[in-house]
């Protein structure tokens, strides 16, 4: 574990600079996300949550695949530096974890289907995470529920613990110790350092609500498709895209063909299930027409189907859904209801 | 006796009375400072009910559209309303949306709605875990600050000029209705904007508008929005483009603005509910504010009146008319 004084900070990010794309969270309009930094002074650390997921990076919400005309194909360079991020939060470095394995074509599903997204590859694939501990978790951040935590390095390269008057860094891959070893003005931290790590982790935890167990949740959801719960639970939804757009797990997306006279371009765009036109079919008919059903199946693919496919849940306990959600449908309250049914 | 209680008794008479199946209310939020709509069936979830300032969804819009059809299929619903969504409850009955069989309206007086934005740019961005509301100011409190606002400056936007506080229409009324406010600058901000060149109005536009994320949760908020089938969610032909391009975004917020003029009743719910913190409402009003001018016209105020876009008067202005 290295220490890095604050006064090196902006060194350390203008390094960083030099040789990746980087991004951290960002002050834009009034509006707290990640965006591309080109000096230390962008960065803004005011809240503990950005307000859109870091999966914008990764995975943008339109994305021209390709464009084309009589001359032919076209497919856009990506990043020429990897990309590089800084402030990321436990959440969210594991929300990528769980997007990799739909993009990055490694995961293991059952019945053994490997598909590579070379957009999402050429970004994620060489990447460089930083994760910085919470030392102050919102009320909506669930992630214990999800046996991990605000001090959590999952998902991380490095994991960032910040102390008052320095960050302490550790490498979680191989990838981020390289990058530690051939990091200049840091030294290692000392015991004492790991000692007040530990403090704040502790303090940390304890501010986080009481955990739910989920450990029954796909079993009890198995049973409860064609259930009536799903009109109570759904009553007041209004089927936005507000809680699938922030979310940092939520991944569905559309494919557009935006072709005028001789040219064209097919682009990628994010979808969400609760939008009538998600489901609908060439012949008219919409297999999820109801609210309910639109409900039931953003629930059933976080806590279900995904475990199935892939092994754990689908949502890191972030907590977005339940702050930009405009009728405070709080999805703990839903998978409490749940659990109790 | 407080508001909150003579609404839980009048919900708890409705429904054991008054051939009621639900009472539509808020009730308290999972979050500080927030309300969540209830859908009240007994006795005892009629206890439930709140009215504060939290309470800033339009509930009007759960007798809209099929897909919340929660207070449809037959059903009798009584409602809480504000004075704007009273007026959305007039446009809908006008509108053969609601049968006025079907509704019970409870009316409640409204002293502005907070808007949680607003509140946020106070504190910092800093989490607010506890609120409190005393009619003239507000209490935040969270780690490291506690600190009290004047509630003017955290009211939404649409209740700054509010007009009509209280239901224009309502079977039933709880509490002291708080009459006609004296707004003299109904529509200042409009006018504010209206002053601005051409280059400034296109440049403030565009600021807001590119944070769009076409979520549509202002479109769903909205219970003037109600189209089977909106424009946005056709394909065959596609009206519009679903990228985040400027382009198409701010053609999905012009369309969707003259699909309200005269309709919207400047409740601020859409605006409320953007988790981007777009300021909508300045061109809704903008148009509410042509509608008044041409029409004299204001949206669901009068229950008699024909609305503005379904009537049709000799002498009025066409100057708008291309040709
Ligand atoms: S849960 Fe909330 S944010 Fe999500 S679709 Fe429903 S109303 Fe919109
Ligand atoms: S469902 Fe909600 S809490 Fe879970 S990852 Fe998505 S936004 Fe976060
Ligand atoms: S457009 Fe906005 S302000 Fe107007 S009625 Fe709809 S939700 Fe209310
Ligand atoms: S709610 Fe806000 S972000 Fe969502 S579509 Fe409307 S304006 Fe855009």
């Amino acid at each position: 574990m290295i220490r890095l004084e604050k006064d090196g900070f902006k060194n350390f990010i203008e390094e960083l600079i030099a040789e990746y794309a980087v991004f951290a969270p960002v002050m834009k309009d009034g509006k707290h996300m990640f965006g591309n930094i080109s000096s230390v002074e962008d960065i803004d650390s005011s809240r503990l949550n950005t307000e859109m997921s870091p999966k914008e990076i990764f995975f943008p919400h339109s994305e021209v695949l390709f464009e084309y005309d009589e001359d032919g194909i076209r497919v856009a360079d990506g990043e020429k530096k990897p990309i590089a991020v800084w402030g990321m939060r436990g959440c969210d470095a594991r929300s990528l974890r769980m997007l990799d394995k739909v993009f990055g074509g490694d995961g293991e599903r059952p019945d053994n289907i490997k598909f590579e997204d070379p957009y999402w590859e050429r970004r994620y694939g060489d990447s460089l995470i930083f994760s910085v501990a919470c030392n102050e978790p919102l009320s909506t951040c669930f992630c214990n529920w999800f046996d991990s935590g605000p001090h959590d390095s999952a998902g991380a390269d490095i994991f960032v613990v910040d102390i008052g008057d320095a960050f302490l860094m550790d490498a979680v891959s191989g990838k981020g110790e390289e990058f530690l070893k051939g990091l200049s003005g840091s030294g290692k931290a000392s015991e004492k350092d790991k000692k007040k790590a530990a403090v704040i982790a502790e303090e940390a935890v304890s501010l986080l609500g009481k955990k739910t167990d989920l450990g029954e949740l796909n079993d009890k959801l198995k049973g409860l498709f064609h259930k009536p719960i799903w009109d109570s639970v759904s009553a007041k939804c209004v089927n936005c895209g507000a809680c699938s757009f922030t979310c940092s797990t939520c991944h569905c997306f559309d494919i557009q063909d935006e072709s005028r006279k001789g040219r064209g371009k097919r682009v990628r765009i994010w979808d969400a299930c609760m939008f009538p036109i998600f489901t609908k079919e060439a012949s008219g008919h919409n297999p999820r027409s109801l609210s309910k059903e639109r409900v039931r199946q953003r629930v059933m693919h976080k806590y279900s189907y995904f475990v199935d496919n892939h092994g754990e849940f689908l949502c890191t306990g972030c907590g977005r859904c339940i702050s930009v959600c405009p009728v405070n449908l709080d999805i703990r309250e839903v998978i409490r209801e749940v659990l109790a049914s | 006796m407080n508001i909150q209680q003579e609404l839980r008794d009048a919900a708890r008479k409705l429904l054991a009375e008054g051939g009621v199946d639900q009472i539509i209310g808020w009730s308290s939020g999972s979050l500080p400072m927030s309300s969540t709509p209830l859908f009240a069936a007994t006795k005892e979830e009629a206890d439930d009910l709140i009215f504060d300032a939290t309470c800033g969804s339009n509930l009007t819009v759960y007798f809209t559209k099929d897909r919340r059809q929660i207070a449809r299929d037959g059903k009798k619903s009584g409602v809480v309303v504000k004075g704007c969504d009273a007026r959305s409850i007039v446009l809908n009955l006008k509108e053969n949306q609601i049968k006025r069989d079907d509704v019970v309206i409870i009316g409640v007086p409204c002293d502005g709605i907070i808007d949680r934005s607003k509140v946020e740019d106070k504190t910092g961005g800093r989490e607010v875990l506890e609120f409190s509301d005393n009619g003239k100011n507000i209490s935040v409190k969270g780690r490291g600050f506690d600190i009290d606002i004047p509630r003017t400056e955290v009211l939404s936007d649409s209740c700054i000029s509010c007009v009509h506080p209280d239901a224009g229409m309502s079977d039933i009324f709880i509490g002291e209705p708080r009459g006609e406010q004296k707004t003299k600058d109904q529509y200042l901000s409009v006018e504010q904007f209206e002053e601005l060149s051409a280059e400034e109005r296109w440049e403030r536009t565009k600021q807001e508008y590119s944070k769009c994320i076409r979520c549509y949760a202002c479109r769903n908020v909205c219970p003037s929005c109600y189209c089977n089938e909106c424009f946005v969610d056709q394909n065959d032909p596609q009206w519009i483009g679903k990228t985040l391009d400027l382009s198409d975004t701010i053609i999905f917020h012009v369309i969707r603005n003259l699909h309200v003029a005269g309709r919207c009743v400047e409740c601020g719910s859409c605006e409320r509910a953007c988790p981007m913190d777009i300021r909508l409402l300045l061109l809704n009003r903008k148009v509410a504010k042509e509608v008044a001018e041409r029409f004299g016209m204001e949206t669901g105020v009068d229950p008699d009146a024909k609305p503005a876009m379904s009537d049709f008067r000799e002498g009025e202005k066409q100057d708008f008319i291309m040709g």
